[in-house]
């Protein structure tokens, strides 16, 4: 793997927890995607790809050939894509129906919080 | 409890569940005549933990025992009476059967981890039955507390125990004692000691955890009756009985139990003076006798033992029945301050007649089992060698012992009736019967010792094995005896007569109360719910950014504690391959989209710039030999932008505030690219292991039949894996559902 690939992923690591840490909702969401695509690279670049070749195992041949791509990485970052994909598709969804009460500010989801009126715990300041 | 409201409930009265404990009574009796003691009984339960259900019932065990059945068949003929109008009287009874249950696992328990899950099975009762009356707070405030102070106490227990189990290599209470003497320079005994210790005066008491027993009166009347005078407070006492023979010798273990013992005996009996309630006046009386046992314990004579075997049963003979008279008074008047109480003999002769045997006994004076008990105790002092305060101390407790007994048998039932406040009357045959039978039990052992002594010595002998052969109830010595009798009784008197000035001479002392372990246990308490309500208010304060600035930190904690204690080389190098072009296209769209996600402030905009991630990922899988990979994600890709479009509008418009905590969002963001590609440049120094590549790559065809070695992983060798995934977008479409249609019905507020 090049040190640009590295430096690449750095990149991307940091503008996604920069986005992640948003008071936007929306945004945090996209931070979230851009995190699990960073992740995903990091788990694929791990095995240190270099072959063009797919692992398919070729017709004639009962083995794959040495030459064919690592099939192990693939297979764990197909599976992380998918998940990935349906735990951000219900995301927007969340995000969007909690967005109804607090304008999308990620500062204002009072829903899992005790209630303001607690007495054991007075309302949250506003910063 | 209904006082005053007679309503009849009907139902059963459960008077025949006395059958239980008189039947276990009867079996223990038809035991003890026809076999020697100890019975010995083991079942294998968890052998891997040297756990094993065993049993053993010596001499102390078979005295408690008879105490839990002999005087729980009373309780219980007592209870049906007291819950005669108490519509939840059913649930009371069945406490009190698990209790008794319970308690006789407790005191013949040989393992330690049996001994331990029953001694905290009579607390979860004990609590059960102190809050029966949830609907007062202050009920449910005592049981709170007895079951704090007994579980904490149960907690450093376990931990006692735990220790003794692994000096002695026995996780046997007999173990433990037959390697008693070799354990006594073992570096872990003062940690053990304190341990067991700590969970013996939590249960009986022992001060400065003494202030639960009282407040534990709110309980109604047969629990406080026999829980809390006649066998759960004993528990301790049973157990430092129990653990005496082998830790007898050391002199922490005698300070200790003497220091605490007459601390709590004297205080005790002061505070006793301090009451108007007639049931917390017995409560401090009782740990009070409490106190006294701890100490007759903790003396080195042989005759200590049987000192503390005859105080534990004649206690158990006259408390029980002392608190079922206040009970009895409670239930006809109404009332059970001290100061409305007066002349109740002639409405209630039954009662008045049990309460007066019962102070007999409590005073220690002749004719009684408690005179037994008194010449028991002054031979043992006398053996010791006690210290000169230690004696004093006794004195004036036992004076104090006869001031209560007064007060409950005498002024109570004497002097001229109070103003009748309704109806005064004597109460059911169930509730005078099972005092007076107790007390008369008493009394027929004094006469008939042949009856009681046996037991009585038996038990005594696990106490102190040294003893000889005494003839217990005709071993007065007289001259000794009488002295400190009539001694006691003379200052008893005075204290008696003065109870009302001594009362309000103390009251003027209660601000002193502030500074006592009753107030440290409120503040304590007080100060956990402040500590919680501050940490809830800092952790849980309902930013979501915050909590995400929390998780990154956590994580870039954990990435550099293990950073710094791993051996790592960090290497960099210019790999070109040959599909470089390729790889910098990707690499150029995977950083302008992040870029660009990040510096745009439309919505719209920033969802496009977060695709290009996406995009340049999957053109970089399609140069790296992962062409299934691209296709997926070009195809995630797509959908994701389009699921995020069509609810994006739902998102309003963007927070145009100003982000809080910009700086250390900044540095937590540098802080994680760094760590990246830190971890980035360590894997590339580390050798790949493609052992499990290999074995897929070998066996796909042969094995399952497929080309595609990426596709037979997932659908085969790992496809227990892919079906959780299956299930985890198939839950989250579940769960995105309902939400949907709560956004498309707009919300309200």
């Amino acid at each position: 793997m090049s040190l640009m690939l590295m430096l690449g992923i750095s990149l991307t690591v940091a503008a996604g927890v920069l986005l992640a840490l948003s008071r936007d909702l929306f945004r945090l969401i996209v931070g979230l995607a851009v995190l699990g695509s960073a992740t995903n690279l990091i788990v694929f670049m791990a095995a240190r790809p270099g072959s063009l070749i797919p692992p398919l195992v070729e017709a004639g041949t009962q083995q794959l050939s040495t030459a064919a791509a690592n099939p192990l990485p693939q297979a764990l970052v197909l599976t992380a894509i998918v998940i990935g994909f349906a735990l951000l598709c219900f995301a927007l969804v969340l995000g969007a129906w909690l967005a109804g009460n607090s304008a999308g500010d990620a500062d204002q989801l009072r829903d899992a919080e005790p209630a303001a009126t607690d007495a054991v715990k007075p309302p949250v300041l506003e910063p | 409890m209904s006082h005053g409201s007679h309503t009849e409930t009907h139902g059963p009265t459960y008077l025949w569940l006395a059958a239980v404990p008189l039947t276990l009574f009867l079996l223990l009796a038809w035991g003890l005549a026809r076999y020697d003691l100890p019975w010995r009984g083991e079942v294998s339960w968890i052998p891997s933990l040297g756990v094993s259900l065993a049993f053993r019932i010596d001499g102390l065990s078979a005295q408690m025992l008879a105490l839990i059945t002999g005087i729980g068949t009373w309780i219980f003929v007592y209870a049906s009476g007291y819950l005669a109008h108490e519509p939840r009287r059913g649930q009371l009874f069945a406490i009190l059967i698990l209790f008794m249950l319970a308690m006789i696992g407790a005191v013949t328990a040989d393992n330690l981890v049996v001994l331990f899950l029953f001694w905290e099975l009579t607390s979860i009762t004990s609590f059960l039955l102190v809050g029966f009356n949830h609907e007062q707070a202050s009920a449910r405030a005592a049981a709170r507390q007895a079951l704090l102070i007994t579980m904490g106490g149960g907690l450093a227990l376990l931990g006692g125990l735990v220790l003794l189990g692994q000096m002695a290599g026995s996780w046997t209470l007999s173990g433990i004692v037959a390697a008693g003497p070799a354990l006594v320079d073992d570096p872990r005994l003062p940690y053990a000691l304190p341990l067991v210790l700590l969970g013996a005066f939590t249960k009986s008491a022992q001060f400065p955890f003494h202030f639960w027993l009282p407040n534990a009166m709110s309980a109604p009347t047969p629990v406080s009756a026999y829980l809390h005078s006649a066998t759960m407070v004993k528990l301790g006492i049973y157990l430092m009985a129990r653990l005496d023979p082998a830790f007898n010798d050391l002199l922490f273990w005698e300070v200790m139990l003497i220091g605490t013992g007459t601390v709590t005996a004297v205080w005790a009996a002061v505070l006793a003076l301090r009451e108007r309630d007639l049931k917390r006046i017995l409560a401090r009386s009782t740990v009070s006798a409490l106190g006294t046992l701890t100490l007759l314990i903790g003396l080195p004579s042989p005759g200590a033992g049987l000192a503390v075997v005859a105080f534990l049963f004649a206690h158990a003979l006259y408390k029980a029945p002392l608190f079922m008279v206040a009970g009895n008074i409670d239930h006809a008047t109404g009332t059970r301050n001290i100061d409305h109480l007066m002349g109740l003999r002639r409405a209630m002769p039954l009662t008045a007649a049990a309460a007066v045997l019962a102070g007999l006994s409590m005073a220690g004076l002749p004719l009684s089992f408690g005179f037994v008990a008194k010449d028991a105790i002054s031979i043992a002092k006398s053996e010791a060698e006690v210290l000169l305060l230690v004696s004093y101390a006794t004195v004036f407790v036992n004076a104090i012992a006869v001031a209560v007994a007064g007060v409950a048998a005498i002024r109570v039932f004497w002097g001229p009736p109070e103003s009748p406040r309704g109806q005064v009357h004597e109460v059911s045959w169930r509730m005078f019967v099972p005092p007076l039978a107790i007390v008369l039990l008493g009394i027929e052992f004094d006469f008939f010792p042949a009856l009681a002594d046996p037991l009585l010595l038996a038990a005594a002998r696990t106490i102190s094995p040294e003893l000889g052969a005494v003839d217990l109830s005709a071993a007065y010595d007289l001259n000794v005896l009488l002295s400190a009798t009539g001694m006691t009784a003379v200052v008893g008197l005075l204290f008696f007569l003065t109870w009302d000035r001594l009362h309000h001479a103390l009251h003027r002392l209660h601000w002193l109360d502030r500074f006592g372990p009753a107030a440290l246990y409120e503040s304590l308490l007080n100060a956990l719910t402040r500590i919680a309500a501050w940490q809830t208010r800092l952790l849980q304060h309902g930013r979501l950014s915050g909590y995400m600035r929390l998780t990154f930190l956590a994580l870039l904690a954990m990435g550099a504690y293990i950073w710094l204690h791993t051996d790592s080389r960090v290497v960099l190098q210019w790999n070109w391959s040959t599909h470089a072009w390729a790889w910098i296209v990707a690499c150029l769209l995977i950083v302008t989209g992040a870029g660009a996600a990040l510096l745009l402030r439309d919505r719209l905009g920033v969802l496009m710039a977060s695709g290009l991630v996406g995009y340049g990922s999957a053109v970089l899988f399609l140069f790296a030999g992962a062409p299934d990979l691209a296709f997926t994600q070009f195809a995630v890709e797509t959908v994701l932008v389009v699921v995020a479009a069509s609810v994006l509008p739902r998102y309003g418009r963007a927070v145009s505030r100003r982000e809080p905590w910009r700086w250390v969002n900044g540095v937590l963001a540098v802080a994680a690219g760094a760590g990246t590609f830190l971890l980035l440049a360590h894997l590339q120094g580390l050798p790949v292991n493609t052992e499990l590549a290999d074995g897929f790559g070998r066996m796909s065809l042969p094995e399952a039949h497929g080309h595609n070695v990426v596709n037979v992983i997932i659908v085969d060798f790992r496809a227990l894996d892919t079906l959780g995934e299956i299930v985890v977008v198939a839950f989250s479409l579940l769960a995105a559902l309902p939400l949907l249609g709560g956004i498309r019905k707009g919300r309200t507020s």
